[in-house]
C-alpha cells in the first residue's frame, strides 16, 4: 500500500551563537546557570542581520542536497513553514525555488505556523504523494524569531534561537518506513497569548507602536515585538497535548508503548519535562534536544530527528516515534512515524 | 497539601517550613515565570489547571488555594 515516509533530514544553524553568559550579562538577577535551570538552553544560535529565514532554509536544503545524495531535479514539490517570509510577496518558496535550481514543473509554496509547523508540513507532503501528485516533497522549516524581539525580554530571548532544516518525504515503496494517521487542532482564541501585534495588514508599525512598556516581571518590549503569555500558553499545552496523544493512540489503535520515541516540539526543557511526566514517559524514550539551539519554532522537531535518523541508518528494526507539535496559533498536531 | 507546599518552596526558593496560606507572594519574587511554575505545579498536584491571568492576581497562597478549589 503506498504511504509516505520520511528518508531524510538536514538541519542548518546560523554561526553566530548567543550564550547564557552573554543573556546574563543584560538580565540583572539572573546567571547563566539559572537561565539553563529553568529553560534547558545553554546557546542559541542567531541569524546576522542580512540573515533570513530564507537563507537558512536554502542552507539546509543544500546540505540536504549534499550528505544525502539528492539530485534538486528529482523533487516535485517545495513546501516551505516560516512566520517570517523573506518578503510579503512573492513566496519565499518561489525565491527559494530558483535558488534551489529546481524543477520548472516542482510546484512551490509557503505555509504560516509556528511550533506545529512540521507535523502539518508532513501530512500535507503525505496528501500530495498518496494523491499521485508528487513522489519526492521537500519540507523546509526555517524561522528567525530573534528578529522579532525585545533585547530586553527575558521571557522570549532565553528561549528562542533561529534555525532551520529541510526534510526529503517520498513515496515508501517498502512497506517498512511510513508516517501517519495525523491528528490536529486549533483554537483562534489564544491567538493574543503568543503573537507580534504589528507588521501585518491589521496594525502597521508606526512610531506610537514602537513605544516600549515594561511588564510586571521588568520585561520590556514594544508592540512590534513578540509578545508571549507563558502561564496562558503553559495551559493550553498542559491540556491540548495530552488530549492530542490520546486521540493520536485512538486514531492509531497503538499503545504507548508501541513508541519508541517521543519527539515534542522542544518548546522549553521545564514544560517539555512537566508533560512527560504528566504521560507518564520515560526519560530513555522521552527525547530533549534543545541545550545547544534552543526554541527554533517548527524547526525543533526535525532538528531533534536528524541525529536519531543518523544513529539508526542500517539498523534491522524500524523505529516509531511519536511527533507532537503544538503553539502559535493555538494550533497543535501529532503523528507517528516510521523510519 | 505537603507536595505544593514543597513545590512551592522550590519555585520560591525557600524553606518548605516557611510555605503556608498566609505568605505573601510578592515578597517572593511572584514574577511571569514563577506564575508559569505554579501553574504546571497545580497541574501536577490536583490535576486541575488555573486561569494564568487569575493566577497572576493572586497575592498569598490562600489565593492560590481558593483558585484550586473553585477550579
Amino acid at each position: 500500500m503506498l504511504n509516505a515516509a520520511v528518508t531524510a533530514i538536514a538541519g542548518h544553524l546560523p554561526s553566530r551563537v548567543l550564550s547564557n553568559e552573554e543573556l546574563a550579562a543584560s538580565f540583572d538577577g539572573w546567571s547563566a546557570e539559572k537561565i539553563f535551570e529553568k529553560t534547558g538552553v545553554r546557546e542559541r544560535h542567531i541569524a546576522g542581520p542580512e540573515e533570513t529565514a530564507g537563507d537558512l532554509g536554502e542552507a539546509a536544503a543544500r546540505r540536504l542536497f549534499e550528505v544525502h545524495g539528492i539530485a534538486p531535479s528529482s523533487i516535485d514539490m517545495l513546501i516551505f513553514c516560516t512566520q517570517a517570509p523573506d518578503y510579503l510577496l512573492p513566496a519565499t518558496a518561489c525565491i527559494l525555488h530558483a535558488r534551489l535550481a529546481l524543477r520548472g514543473d516542482c510546484g512551490a509554496l509557503d505555509y504560516s505556523l509556528g511550533c506545529s509547523g512540521y507535523v502539518y508540513g508532513l501530512a500535507l507532503a503525505q496528501g500530495l504523494i498518496m494523491s499521485g501528485s508528487a513522489r519526492r516533497v521537500l519540507l523546509v522549516t526555517a524561522d528567525t524569531y530573534s528578529k522579532l524581539l525585545h533585547p530586553l525580554d527575558r521571557s522570549v530571548r532565553t528561549l528562542f534561537g533561529d534555525g532551520a532544516a529541510a526534510t526529503l518525504v517520498e513515496a515508501s515503496v517498502d512497506g517498512r518506513a511510513s508516517m501517519g494517521p495525523f491528528v490536529f487542532g486549533t483554537d483562534g482564541r489564544g491567538a493574543n497569548n503568543l503573537i507580534v501585534p504589528t507588521g501585518g495588514a491589521r496594525r502597521a508599525r508606526t512610531a506610537e507602536t514602537a513605544l516600549e512598556t515594561q511588564d510586571a516581571s521588568g520585561n520590556i518590549r514594544t508592540l512590534d515585538n513578540l509578545y508571549m503569555n507563558g502561564a496562558e500558553v503553559m495551559a493550553f499545552t498542559l491540556g491540548a497535548v495530552p488530549t492530542v496523544v490520546r486521540q493520536l493512540l485512538e486514531r492509531s489503535q497503538l499503545a504507548m508503548e508501541d513508541f519508541d520515541l517521543f519527539v515534542f516540539h522542544q518548546a522549553n526543557a521545564f514544560m517539555l519535562e512537566r508533560l512527560r511526566r504528566k504521560l507518564a514517559i520515560d526519560a530513555q524514550r522521552f527525547v530533549v534536544a534543545m541545550e545547544h539551539c534552543g526554541n527554533t519554532v517548527s524547526s525543533t522537531i526535525p532538528l531533534a530527528l536528524e541525529p536519531l535518523m543518523r544513529a539508526g541508518a542500517g539498523a534491522v528494526a524500524a523505529r516509531r516515534a511519536m511527533l507532537v507539535g503544538f503553539g502559535v496559533g493555538y494550533s497543535w498536531a501529532a503523528t507517528s512515524i516510521v523510519f | 497539601m505537603s507536595a505544593f507546599y514543597e513545590g512551592l518552596a522550590e519555585i520560591f526558593e525557600i524553606e518548605p517550613a516557611a510555605v503556608g496560606p498566609s505568605l505573601v507572594l510578592a515578597d517572593h519574587n511572584w514574577d511571569s515565570l514563577a506564575v508559569v511554575s505554579t501553574l504546571a505545579l497545580v497541574d501536577e498536584c490536583f490535576n486541575c489547571l488555573v486561569e494564568g491571568a487569575a493566577l497572576a492576581r493572586c497575592e498569598r497562597v490562600s489565593d492560590i488555594e481558593a483558585l484550586i478549589a473553585a477550579a
